[in-house]
C-alpha cells in the first residue's frame, strides 16, 4: 500500500462480494497479518449493526492526505480517505484480517476472465450504475480513468506499464492505450498485458484505476474532487483544512441496486477537521468532541490511552509495513556501499522501538512479518565500531549530508534519532523536517534539491511481495515526479528478477524466490529498514467498536462506522 | 509594592526627550548625565537585582560546555534511549520499553540527567536546557541589534528628511505593522526552515538559526523604528540642529553626529525590551515548529517537546518555560530602570497620567 503519512488508508472499497471470491492472479494466499478479526463479521452487508442508523460522524485526520484525487493518492489517508467515494472495478472485501485482502468484483459484474495465456482479462461493467452526478458510468471510462492516471504522472503508475502500449503512452501522453478495449453497449472492458502478471487483480482493485467521468480534468483535482460511484461522495473539500463526506444521492437510487452487495454505511455522513496535533485529537476523542481519530494515538499517550480505552474504545492493530530509511543510491556518499552498510550497522532497531513507544517491532528487512516471502535474517546487527571502520575504510568525500523525515510524531523523533546516529558516524547532517501532508510529495520529486536520505514506511497495497520491491526498488519505478523508489535504487539483476516474478503465480518457489531476493537486496542495502509497526483504532464512546471493519489495505472502512444506539 | 522614590529631576541639557550628549565642557565627569543616569539606576533597587538575575542567567548558559562536559557528560542533541543508569545499586533506564523518559535525578547519577530525559530520545533535559538558552538569548540579542540598527536608520532617514521619503518608509512600517506578525512569522519560519534563504551572496541554510532571527528582525523593525521616527520628527526642530546646518553641516553629519545623539537613552531602552520580546518571539515560533529546528534546542522548542508528556513528566515543559518568563521578566524590569534612569521625566509623565504620582519627585 502506501506510504502512511501517518495513518491508514482507505477505505474502501468494497467488496462487492458477491460473486465470486476466487482468487486468480496471485491475491488470495491469505497470509497477510491478521489484524484484529473483530468486526470481521461485517462483511459486505449493507449493514446491520447493533447500532443506530444515520447520523453524522466527527472525525479527525492528523494530517491532509497527499491528494484528494483517486488516481494520484498514494498514502494511507488518501486512501482511507476516499476508499468509499471511488470504487474501481475490482475491489477487497469489506472485511478485517486476512479476509479483508481478497479482491471481489467492485464495478465489475464478476472477477475477469482471464484468457491468451494469463496475458487477457475481460471484465463486464453491472449495468445501471450512475456517478454522484447524475451520468451514466461507461466502460470507456476505465480506460480514460487510466490515460488520466498516466497523464498526471501518478505514482501508481508503474502498476500499470505493463498493459500493451501502456509504456510508450505513459512517456508521451497520447496516442491512446492499444491493451484496452472497451465497449460501452455491453460493458465489456478487455485488457491486454505484454506479458503474464501475477498480481494484475489485485491492481485493477486499486484506486489509481477506479473510473470517473470522460471530461475530468488532467490536473491534480484534491481542491474539487471528481465524482464518484460510492456510497459516500465528497463534498467541501478544504485542502490542508478538512472535508466533509455526504452520502451518493445515487447510490440508493441505482448503485445500490447494482451491486447490492457492496455496503451502503449506516452513517449519513461525516465531518473531517485536519487536526496537526495529536495529542489534542486525544483529548477530543475523549471528551466526544470527535468521534474517530484516523491517525494512531500519538507514543506519547500511548500507554496511557491503551491502559485505560482497550477493549471499549481502542483497539490495537497489527499491520503488514515496514519503516525505513532511505539512502539515495545514485549520489555521495550513498553510491558507495559500504557507507550503506555502515548505516544499517548503525541504526539501532531496539532503540527505535522505545522511540515508538512499544507501536514498532525491529526488524532489518525488506518484507514484513506476514507478508508471504517472509523469513527473518539479520545481515547488520547493530554494531558501531563496525560502522565506523566501514565509514573510515570508505572515506566518503562527501560528508555534507541533508536527512528528511515528516512532522508526524513519532516519525519526527526517528528522524532526529537517524540524523544522531549519522552525526556520530561523522558526517555533517542538517535535518529538514516537513509537514507531512506534502512529505512524500517533496521526497518523491527528483528537482527537490539535497535528497541524500531519510525516512519512508510502507503498507502493503496487497498481500503479494512484488508489492515491496517493483514499487520500491525497481529501476522502471524510479519517477521524476510522485517517485516511490526513494533510494533510487537500480540493478538490472534485481530488475529483471521482480519483473520475472511478478509475472508469476504465487507459489512456494516463488516466495523462496522473493526470500532471498530480500537478503539479497539487503546486502546491498539501498535502505536502512528498522521496523514493522502496530496501528491502532481510538473511538469516541459513543461508537460501535466492534463494527469497525480493519482492512489490512485500506484500514477502516467508513461504511463500517455506526454510532451506538 | 512600592513604587521607588522618584530620582531628583536633573535639569538636563538639550530639549525634551533628548537625553545627554556628553557632558558640557566645564561640568566635571561625576555630574555627567551618564554618570547621573548611572546614580539613579543604581538607586533602583528592583532594576538592580533583576539585572543580577540576568546576568545569572547568562553565566547559566555561558557555563553549558562545562557542564555538558564534566558534568552531564553528553551534548544537547545525543540520544541515550537505550542507555541505563546506575545509581547505587539500582540500574535505571534512560526510556522506559513504553517510551517514557527518565524524570529528574538531581545529583543521584552524579549529575547526569539532572533534570531528567526530554523525550523518548533520551537527550539530557539539563544540557539542552543550557544549550536552548544559549539559543533563545542569541537569536534574542542578534534580533535585536539588528532590529535596532534597522530601525534607527529607517527612523532617522524618515524623520530627517520627511517628504516623500519618509511617505515611503512610514507607510511601508505601518504595512508591516499590520500584518499579523505570529502568523506571518509562522509561514515564513516554516518555508524558510525547509529551502533556506538566499539573498544575493548571502546565503542562509535551511535549519540555520539565522532564520528565526531574520524572520524576527523583519516584523519587529517597526516597533521601534516609529517611536525612533518621532523623536527625530521632534528633535529636527530643535534648536541645536539648526545651528548644526547653519554652520554647514551636511544631512549625515546632522543625522548621526547630533540627532543620533540625542536618541541614545531612546535606543538603549528599546534595544533592551526589544531583546525581551524576540525572545518570546522566538519561543513562539519554536514551539510552533517554526523557528530553531531541531534537534537543536531553544526554550521554545523544548516546550514544545515538553508539552507530548505533560501529563506525565510536567517539569519537562514547565523548566524552560520558567526560563522564558524569568528573563524576559528581567529584561523588562531593566528596561523600565534604564529608561527611568536615562529620562526621569518620562516614567514621571506615564505615571502622573495613570493618576498614581504628582509630578516632579512626588514618591508614593
Amino acid at each position: 500500500m502506501k506510504k502512511i503519512v501517518l495513518t491508514f488508508l482507505v477505505v474502501a472499497l468494497a467488496a462487492v462480494g458477491v460473486i465470486g471470491l476466487s482468487s486468480c492472479g496471485g491475491s488470495g494466499n491469505d497470509t497477510t497479518g491478521g489484524g484484529s478479526s473483530s468486526g470481521s463479521g461485517t462483511t459486505a452487508e449493507g449493514g446491520e449493526g447493533e447500532g443506530e442508523e444515520g447520523g453524522i460522524l466527527n472525525a479527525t485526520y492528523a494530517s491532509f492526505p497527499d491528494y484528494m484525487d483517486p488516481q494520484l493518492s498514494y498514502t494511507a489517508e488518501g486512501w482511507t480517505a476516499m476508499g468509499e467515494v471511488y470504487i474501481p472495478l475490482l475491489t477487497y472485501k469489506h472485511a478485517s484480517g486476512a479476509e479483508g485482502a481478497e479482491v471481489v468484483p467492485g464495478l465489475a459484474k464478476e472477477l475477469p476472465k482471464i484468457s491468451n495465456g494469463e496475458k487477457t482479462y475481460t471484465l463486464f461493467l453491472r449495468p445501471g450504475l450512475k456517478y454522484s452526478d447524475g451520468k451514466p458510468v461507461k466502460a470507456s471510462d476505465f480506460l480514460y480513468a487510466v490515460e488520466r492516471m498516466f497523464k498526471v504522472n501518478s505514482g501508481g503508475s508503474v502498476f500499470y506499464t505493463s498493459i500493451v502500449g501502456a509504456e510508450q503512452f505513459a512517456k508521451t501522453k497520447q496516442g491512446g492505450i492499444p491493451g484496452i478495449k472497451t465497449n460501452d453497449k455491453t460493458g465489456e472492458i478487455q485488457i491486454t498485458l505484454v506479458e503474464p502478471r501475477g498480481t494484475f487483480e489485485n491492481e485493477l482493485a486499486l484506486m489509481f484505476v477506479a473510473p470517473v467521468p470522460q471530461g475530468t480534468p488532467n490536473e491534480d483535482l484534491s481542491a474539487n474532487p471528481p465524482p464518484g460511484t460510492g456510497p459516500y461522495m465528497l463534498v467541501n473539500v478544504k485542502p490542508g483544512q478538512g472535508w466533509e463526506y455526504e452520502r451518493n444521492p445515487e447510490w440508493a437510487k441505482a448503485n445500490s441496486k447494482a451491486m447490492p452487495e457492496y455496503p451502503t454505511g449506516h452513517i449519513d455522513g461525516a465531518e473531517v477537521d485536519v487536526i496537526r496535533n495529536p495529542q489534542t485529537q486525544v483529548n477530543d476523542i475523549e471528551q466526544g468532541k470527535y468521534d474517530w481519530m484516523q491517525n494512531p494515538v500519538p507514543a506519547a499517550r500511548y500507554t496511557e490511552v491503551k491502559d485505560k480505552y482497550e477493549g471499549s474504545q481502542f483497539i490495537v492493530r497489527d499491520t503488514i509495513s515496514t519503516y525505513y530509511f532511505w539512502m539515495k543510491t545514485d549520489r555521495a556518499p550513498f553510491d558507495d556501499q559500504k557507507v550503506r552498510e555502515a548505516v544499517n550497522y548503525a541504526v539501532d532497531p531496539a532503540a527505535l522501538e522505545r522511540i515508538y513507544s512499544g507501536q514498532l517491532k525491529g526488524t532489518q528487512q525488506i518484507l514484513p512479518p506476514g507478508m508471504p516471502g517472509y523469513s527473518k535474517f539479520e545481515l547488520y546487527p547493530h554494531d558501531m565500531a563496525k560502522a565506523k571502520e566501514l565509514i573510515k575504510e570508505a572515506n566518503p568525500s562527501d560528508m555534507n549530508i541533508t536527512v528528511w523525515t515528516d512532522t508526524e510524531s513519532p516519525n519526527n523523533e526517528a528522524g532526529e534519532y537517524y540524523d544522531g546516529v549519522l552525526k556520530e558516524l561523522g558526517f555533517n547532517t542538517t535535518l529538514k523536517i516537513i509537514n507531512a501532508d506534502n512529505y512524500f510529495t517533496v521526497i518523491g520529486n527528483q528537482s527537490t534539491p539535497d535528497l541524500d536520505t531519510g525516512w519512508s514506511d510502507w503498507f502493503q497495497d496487497y498481500p503479494h511481495p512484488n508489492d515491496f520491491f517493483q514499487p520500491l526498488l525497481a529501476g522502471e519505478s524510479i519517477l521524476q515526479t510522485n517517485n516511490g523508489n526513494f533510494a533510487n535504487f537500480d540493478n538490472p539483476a534485481f530488475n529483471k528478477e521482480i519483473s520475472k516474478l511478478r509475472a508469476e503465480q504465487l507459489g512456494p518457489e516463488q516466495e523462496s524466490a522473493y526470500e532471498s531476493m530480500d537478503e539479497e537486496i539487503m546486502k546491498e542495502a539501498p535502505w536502512a529498514p528498522y521496523g514493522t509497526r502496530t496501528l491502532d483504532t481510538f473511538v469516541a464512546d459513543n461508537i460501535e467498536l466492534e463494527s469497525i471493519i480493519y482492512s489490512p489495505t485500506f484500514f477502516e472502512y467508513l461504511t463500517s462506522f455506526e454510532f451506538k444506539e | 509594592m512600592t513604587i521607588d522614590p522618584q530620582p531628583e529631576a536633573v535639569p538636563v541639557a538639550g530639549g525634551p526627550g533628548a537625553a545627554f550628549p556628553a557632558a558640557p565642557e566645564g561640568v566635571s565627569p561625576d555630574r555627567s548625565p551618564w554618570y547621573l543616569a548611572y546614580k539613579r539606576f543604581v538607586r533602583n533597587r528592583l532594576a538592580v537585582s533583576f539585572l543580577g538575575l540576568f546576568v545569572l542567567i547568562v553565566i547559566f548558559v555561558l557555563a553549558a560546555p562545562i557542564w555538558a562536559d564534566n558534568v552531564a557528560h553528553t551534548g544537547p542533541n545525543e540520544s541515550h534511549t537505550l542507555q541505563k543508569l546506575r545509581v547505587g545499586d539500582e540500574v535505571r533506564e534512560v526510556v522506559t520499553p513504553e517510551g517514557r523518559p527518565i524524570g529528574p535525578q538531581w545529583f543521584e547519577a552524579g549529575g547526569k540527567f539532572f533534570l531528567g530525559a526530554d523525550s523518548r530520545l533520551g537527550r539530557d533535559e539539563m544540557v539542552r536546557l543550557m544549550y536552548g538558552g544559549r539559543t533563545s538569548l542569541f537569536i534574542g540579542v542578534v534580533s535585536g541589534l539588528i532590529t535596532t540598527l534597522v530601525a534607527v536608520v529607517l527612523g532617522l532617514l524618515a524623520g530627517y528628511y520627511r517628504g516623500w521619503v519618509d511617505a515611503v518608509i512610514a507607510r511601508i512600517l505601518d504595512v508591516l505593522w499590520s500584518l499579523p506578525v505570529l502568523l506571518f512569522g509562522i509561514a515564513l519560519g516554516v518555508s524558510l526552515a525547509v529551502s533556506g534563504l538566499q539573498i544575493g551572496p548571502l546565503t542562509i541554510e535551511g535549519g540555520s538559526n539565522w532564520i528565526p532571527i531574520f524572520v524576527i528582525s523583519i516584523f519587529t523593525v517597526p516597533y521601534v523604528a516609529r517611536p525612533i521616527r518621532g523623536e527625530v520628527l521632534a528633535l529636527g526642530e530643535k534648536e541645536f540642529v539648526e545651528a548644526a546646518v547653519a554652520q554647514g553641516a551636511g544631512p549625515l553629519r546632522v543625522m548621526f553626529g547630533e540627532i543620533l545623539p540625542n536618541l541614545a537613552s531612546t535606543i538603549i531602552v528599546f534595544f533592551t525590551l526589544n531583546i525581551a520580546n524576540n525572545m518570546l518571539f522566538e519561543a513562539a515560533l519554536s514551539f510552533l515548529g517554526a523557528g530553531v529546528q531541531p534537534p537543536n534546542s531553544s526554550w521554545g522548542t523544548m516546550i514544545s517537546v515538553g508539552e507530548e508528556l505533560l501529563t506525565t513528566q510536567p517539569l519537562l515543559a514547565i523548566i524552560p518555560g520558567v526560563m522564558i518568563m524569568l528573563t524576559v521578566l528581567s529584561l523588562n524590569i531593566v528596561g523600565d530602570g534604564l529608561r527611568d534612569a536615562l529620562d526621569p521625566r518620562s516614567k514621571v509623565r506615564l505615571e502622573a497620567h495613570a493618576g498614581m504620582v504628582e509630578p516632579e519627585g512626588a514618591s508614593v
